[in-house]
């Protein structure tokens, strides 16, 4: 053999390699494909009859039950079924469904429709839900503001700020207007800002889904905290002895104390 | 040296102070006018915000219908001065002008009454409105429209190295043809061989490897390894859904929500505070914004997509229609076997969503697995070695993250005071061993027990 077919029987031999290299290469890169979760050991293990919440049992490795689809995951409790709050009085009582209606048609349109729509018009009957079932003095306002605080920073901060301004990062950014100050609507009473964060009202949806109504009582105490810094400061014996004129302002916080 | 630079400089200097002077008089005059101005003038745009913006919009239909061009239409069409009468008291104005009460037809909802506004102050409020421009293009739209993009690329790159891979090979064998022929061709002429010492392919090779065997064994020697490493890649792999991205029916993008917007994991994912699962998002709360935020162009499409979901007609809110079940594919799936509970984490464990979800507020595309690796990247998070959604994982977090730093004595009033007590009144050695590194980790309170996860 001369030179020639030496350095032609190198080049054989290192394509050979580079070949190989890529070869492997490729089969890697076959593997990786957004869309697979990857190779599975025992995928009995991972699909088990159990239902799951979320879990689409129409496909099951690769097995189709089309009569399942959309059926089996996340499934809507029994109608008529009631959540457990346990045997603390108060706190069921609290929890007892909304007396106030929204109209049909929020119903049928799941919220989509707001209280405009209500047959009687029960924004207006709020008004006189002047009590806050969730007793506030002086002794336990801290705890109470701390909650809401927690609540609001993830249910409302968005729109209404996190000083209650109306100027949250999503009115900052300017994908929703006219998100009020709580400092301007200091009119409404307890039942309507119940009712307007249940219900929705306005641009504002219903938050009724999204928190039960311990939560959204707490977050009523905590917005009238915004309209005044004064707000659950007081207490009954310190409204006793003092004879100054702020006595009438409280007066409605006295009444609730001794309906609780 | 010195004096001559100031010599060529002063002119310069002469005239640049000069036009500082006579600028500051020019712009200091003028903003001194525009504040007199302002004095007198009512500020339109603060009352509207004040007064009129929660329910309407400059251009937009809200709640109440917008406002650009009212103050015109009144005046073609109404009474003069009773759109003043209007906003004062609504009621009375729908009771004297038909137009009135043709416009109190329109919404179901009824208009506050604002008695406290004058004349001038509606004037300066619906002139200002007016003199908002229309909006042409909004920059909030999405400006991500999703996954699409770069998996195209992804799929045409595997597509070259398929190709090319090809016509390597096709190559080496038509060189290897073309030696073969000429090695023949060059012993034919030669006349050394007569046709017996013809070496088949495989005996050719043989020999070969044999010339060159060093080079052989090396090669082979790198096939083998390789063939081994892929091997255990693969197996270490099996059950590793690190990088899975699912494709979804919406293109979602969490950089928008909870990045741009800022929005709270917790507000759509309401349930991870309560229950075992985080939640997918139903259509209600994606309605809760958007029966507002229609969003133009990519966006616009998508959100389609969310209003078919709700039976919703962003065109008229009267007409309620079926709704249609979004099918989103889920993501981050455990087995069957082990017991994953979002309410203890985040509640008791005062965990971050980031520190296993990741970044979401720079997330473009869809949710992903994230990768052990970019996780580790997030400020604030414990680093972690194994990969994400494995045993390894689970079992390194519950070794490193503490329940409390320090001595347990200070806890009061906890989830895990029943813990701590058991530990301090029972075995005073152990605790004392745990309170080495100052802290008890979840491990040292039971979270390496097989039964915590798998029962």
């Amino acid at each position: 053999m001369n030179k020639r077919t030496i350095y032609i029987n190198n080049l054989l031999v290192r394509n050979t390699g580079i070949t190989l290299f890529f070869i492997t290469f490729l089969l890697v890169g076959c593997v990786e494909n957004k869309d697979s979760s990857g190779l599975e050991y025992m995928p009995d293990m991972y699909r088990s009859p159990a239902v799951e919440p979320y879990v689409d049992y129409a496909e099951i490795r690769n097995k189709q039950n089309p009569e399942l689809a959309k059926k089996l995951s996340a499934k809507t409790p029994p109608i008529g079924t009631i959540p457990y709050y346990g045997t603390d009085k108060e706190l069921v009582e609290l929890m007892l469904p909304y007396k106030r209606k929204p109209g049909i048609e929020f119903q049928q349109t799941h919220g989509l429709v707001d209280y405009v729509f209500s047959n009687k018009n029960e924004y207006e009957l709020a008004a006189n839900d002047k009590i806050n079932p969730i007793h506030i003095d002086s002794t336990n306002s801290k705890e109470i503001f701390e909650e809401g605080k927690k609540i609001y920073s993830y249910m409302c901060a968005h729109c209404h700020g996190e000083k209650g301004d109306g100027n949250g990062p999503m009115v900052k950014s300017g994908a929703y207007t006219g998100v009020p100050a709580y400092a301007d609507r200091k009119d409404l009473s307890n039942g309507q800002i119940f009712y307007s964060i249940y219900y929705g009202k306005g641009a504002m949806g219903a938050h009724g889904p999204l928190i039960n109504k311990k939560e959204i009582w707490t977050l009523v105490h905590y917005i009238r905290k915004f309209q005044d810094p004064e707000y659950g400061k007081k207490d009954t014996s310190k409204v006793e002895q003092s004879n100054s004129t702020d006595v009438e302002i409280i007066k409605d916080t006295i009444t609730v104390n001794n309906s609780m | 040296m010195n004096k001559s630079f100031y010599k060529t400089i002063k002119p310069t200097a002469v005239f640049l102070s000069w036009f500082f002077v006579v600028s500051i008089i020019a712009f200091g005059s003028s903003s001194f006018s525009q504040e007199e101005e302002g004095q007198v003038k009512i500020d339109g745009k603060s009352l509207f915000k004040s007064k009129c913006s929660s329910c309407h919009q400059p251009h937009k239909d809200g709640t109440g219908p917008k406002l650009f061009g009212a103050k015109n239409k009144w005046e073609e069409n109404a009474m003069e001065g009773s759109i003043y009468l209007w906003v004062n008291n609504w009621q009375a104005a729908a009771a004297k002008d038909p137009y009135a009460q043709s416009v109190s037809e329109l919404k179901p909802s009824a208009m506050n009454p604002f008695p406290e506004l004058s004349k001038a102050q509606i004037d300066a409020i619906l002139d200002w409105v007016d003199e908002q421009p229309v909006p042409t293009k909004s920059n909030d739209s999405l400006a991500n429209a999703g996954p699409g993009g770069e998996e195209e690329e992804e799929s045409g790159n595997s597509l070259i190295w398929i190709l090319l891979g090809v016509s390597f090979i096709v190559i080496i064998l038509s060189v290897g043809g073309v030696r073969r022929q000429l090695s023949i061709s060059l012993k034919e002429k030669e006349g050394t061989g007569d046709g017996k010492d013809k070496l088949t392919y495989t005996q050719e090779l043989k020999a070969l490897a044999w010339k060159y065997r060093l080079q052989t064994g090396l090669i082979s020697l790198v096939v083998v390894l390789s063939i081994i490493v892929y091997l255990f890649q693969t197996l270490y792999g099996i059950g590793v859904v690190e990088g899975y991205q699912p494709s979804q029916p919406i293109a979602f993008p969490h950089s928008v929500h909870a990045g741009k917007n800022g929005i709270d994991c917790k507000y759509c994912h309401n349930s991870v505070m309560k229950s075992k699962t985080a939640g997918i998002p139903t259509v209600n709360v994606c309605m809760n914004c958007h029966k507002q935020i229609q969003g133009e162009d990519e966006a616009k499409k998508e959100i389609s997509k969310i209003y078919n979901a709700a039976g919703f007609d962003p065109t008229s809110l009267y007409s309620p229609g079926k709704g249609q079940p979004i099918v989103w594919n889920k993501v981050h799936s455990l087995p069957d076997h082990v017991y994953f509970n979002h309410s203890q984490h985040v509640v008791v464990g005062g965990i971050d969503c980031k520190q296993c979800h990741g970044d979401m507020t720079k997330m473009t595309e869809t949710a992903k697995v994230w990768p052990v690796k970019e996780l580790n990247e997030i400020e604030g998070n414990i680093k972690l070695t194994k990969p994400t959604l494995t045993m390894g994982w689970c079992i390194e977090c519950h070794d490193k993250k503490e329940v409390s730093k320090g001595s347990l004595d200070t806890k009061k009033d906890g989830y895990y005071d029943e813990i701590h007590r058991r530990l301090l009144n029972n075995d005073k050695e152990l605790y004392k061993k745990y309170l080495k590194d100052n802290k008890v980790s979840v491990k040292e309170l039971g979270g390496w027990e097989c039964g915590k996860c798998h029962y």
